[in-house]
């Protein structure tokens, strides 16, 4: 009961803190709030567009009022106009009385974007309650776990903006280190058990990463096409390396810690088992999570760029040419991170054996 | 030879070394799942109604990474339940804070992407934005559960006479650790994926509040925690499953042992 006593409490501050969200008006520096004061917006279709690749869309008009919230123009009211798309990619749908941002020049309000901010923080709420309701006590190490990965990347991200995106492998591979440490000691406690867990996920890391860097190489990086990677604020094939170094950490460290601690269980059980069996019984293990572990993966890298891909699908691209253009980087990213997650099995098992051996010799 | 291609071959010998029988098929199974992404969006491009595109695949795709990459039918058929219900309860999720937050689409970075694609591409983007959501959660959710399922069945057979209080106790347990590690991957998933968005943010000088508004960033946080909402409910639902499967097959072998001795 005590679970629901907490999970309550989260969920109380959690919706206070977005309600503040939602109303606050003057913490924003650069565009003003300001709130549509129509309950009724008027919209009209004004046209029905067809494009060269047969695509039909409705081009929508809106006319409505706002008032000003925050800044200098605050009190004042303004009449404005939005076109949007039926589809909605780009433009965007208000709706009436709702809360947005809007630049305001020459007396003119132009429609930055919608405010979003409370969504989020009330999305945090909901997964805040959960894991407080769920496992209690215990979730303040998580949660003080995933605070500090944020603070490091952040960290992480203003040095690699100094350092103008050079020495991107000795930035990430650090990053790694790093973090791979902080939160394996917070969850585990620094010790033994925690010592050959890490020391299994940088293995993971470095030697799969050092493999596919060589695969790479010998190939001559062939169709890999780092140009269309998004977003691209500095070298693209370095982002590229980056963004694989980091996202193959997780994973590795997830599978290296079920399968040194399994393994760890095991030998503490069964104090006569042999090399063989911890080998034989680790990579069981391995099999089992491996499949789903690389999936997780599959689907993050690659989900995000469906948008994309359906647009491109859309516009009477072959099929090829939109995997080159939108999905080959993700689907390159994800099968470094395979091959991490596959390598792993042997070196969380190995490494077992080795730490896990020695103290039973001691004994 | 393309560097992907090379990648790939290197990956099935990989796992065909390490992983036998079980390993190819894993193999398969991150295939077909590539695969099926690249099925659905072709699908939506034709004008394929999204809401049935997403009740086909999201199933399609929990079966191809749970049923293929698994080898114990138990552990496969109750994972493959609990998933399913979360993917369903956070697909309402998804719903109500999509239609607050109206992010979807694409941004207005994206700006130099779109040179030369349509504007207009008469495709409801709000529904496409929910398959991206879901297609991303449902790896995560999958994971978990057969993660914890798996755990739960090890216990069980190591420690045949447990009865169902005790194996929900020890799934609170099993379940912080498989919490602890599977919401690492997700976390590192989204910084190895986010991270030119976010060095983006930083050079083009947005401000926090800027940020914490725009577009992208609202789609992207707002995956992150769907998968990990997603995780978190799949514990105590699989833990659930699984001790109530093993109840009921305990009473079934109970009550046969029962008549036999009749």
């Amino acid at each position: 009961m005590k679970r629901a006593i907490a999970a309550t409490i989260v969920f109380i501050i959690g919706i206070i803190l977005t309600a503040m969200t939602f109303f606050a008006t003057d913490v924003y520096q650069r565009d003003s709030v300001a709130i549509i004061t129509d309950h009724r917006i008027k919209d009209e279709m004004v046209q029905k567009n067809k494009d060269v690749y047969g695509n039909v869309d409705y081009t929508h008009n809106q006319y409505f009022t706002i008032k000003v919230l925050s800044g200098k123009y605050k009190g004042k009211q303004y009449k404005v106009k939005n076109v949007y798309y039926s589809s909605q990619l780009v433009s965007q749908k208000y709706q009436p009385r709702q809360r947005i941002f809007v630049d305001i020049k020459n007396g003119q309000a132009a429609l930055v974007n919608p405010k979003r901010d409370w969504v989020l923080v009330l999305t945090l709420t909901l997964f805040l309650t959960l894991l407080t309701f769920i496992l209690g006590k215990k979730s303040i190490l998580l949660v003080v776990s995933m605070v500090l990965s944020w603070i490091i990347f952040y960290g992480v991200i203003l040095l690699d903006v100094k350092l103008n995106g050079s020495q991107i492998f000795l930035i990430f591979g650090t990053a790694d280190i790093i973090f791979s440490f902080i939160s394996l000691a917070i969850i585990q406690g620094i010790n033994k058990k925690m010592l050959a867990t890490w020391f299994a996920t940088l293995l993971g890391v470095f030697v799969s990463f050092a493999i596919c860097y060589i695969i790479m190489k010998v190939t001559g990086e062939t169709e890999m096409r780092y140009e269309t990677g998004d977003y691209a604020t500095q070298d693209p094939r370095g982002l590229f390396m980056a963004q694989s170094i980091l996202g193959i950490l997780g994973a590795v460290m997830d599978e290296a810690t079920d399968i040194v601690s399994s393994l760890y269980q095991l030998i503490k059980q069964k104090a006569d088992i042999t090399a063989k069996e911890v080998i034989a019984s680790g990579r069981t293990m391995g099999q089992e999570i491996m499949g789903p572990l690389i999936n997780v993966l599959v689907l993050i890298f690659m989900a995000e760029a469906l948008p994309e891909t359906i647009l491109y699908l859309r516009d009477n691209n072959t099929i090829s040419s939109t995997f080159g253009f939108t999905l080959s980087l993700g689907a390159t990213q994800s099968i470094i991170s395979a091959i991490g997650i596959v390598l792993t099995v042997i070196f969380a098992t190995l490494c077992s054996l080795w730490f896990l051996k020695k103290e039973g010799d001691k004994a | 030879m393309s560097s992907l291609m090379a990648l790939i071959i290197v990956l099935a010998i990989l796992m065909t070394i390490v992983g036998g029988e079980t390993g190819i098929r894993s193999f398969f199974s991150v295939l077909i799942n590539g695969f099926l992404l690249l099925l659905a969006s072709l699908l939506i491009a034709w004008g394929a109604n999204i809401i049935i595109i997403i009740l086909i695949f999201v199933p399609l795709k929990l079966v191809t990474i749970i049923f293929l990459g698994t080898h114990d039918y138990t552990v496969a058929k109750s994972s493959f339940f609990a998933s399913c219900v979360v993917c369903l309860v956070t697909s309402l999720i998804v719903i109500v804070m999509e239609h607050f937050s109206q992010a979807y689409g694409l941004g207005p970075e994206a700006g130099e992407l779109l040179v030369g694609l349509s504007q207009m591409p008469g495709l409801n983007y709000a529904q496409i934005g929910i398959a991206v959501a879901l297609f991303s959660t449902l790896g995560a959710v999958a994971e978990a559960a057969v993660a914890m399922s798996s755990g739960l069945l090890e216990l069980k057979k190591a420690h045949p006479k447990i009865d169902e209080h005790a194996l929900m106790k020890a799934g609170n347990e099993i379940g912080y650790d498989v919490l602890g590690t599977a919401m690492n991957t997700v976390l590192f998933g989204v910084f190895g994926s986010f991270l030119t968005l976010f060095l983006w943010y930083f050079r083009l000088n947005y401000s926090f509040g800027q940020m914490i508004n725009d577009k992208m960033f609202v789609i992207e946080m707002q995956i992150m925690l769907y998968s990990l909402i997603g995780i978190l409910m799949t514990v105590p639902l699989s833990t659930w499953t699984i001790a109530k499967g093993l109840s009921r097959k305990d009473k079934l072998n109970a009550s046969k042992q029962a008549t036999s001795k009749e």
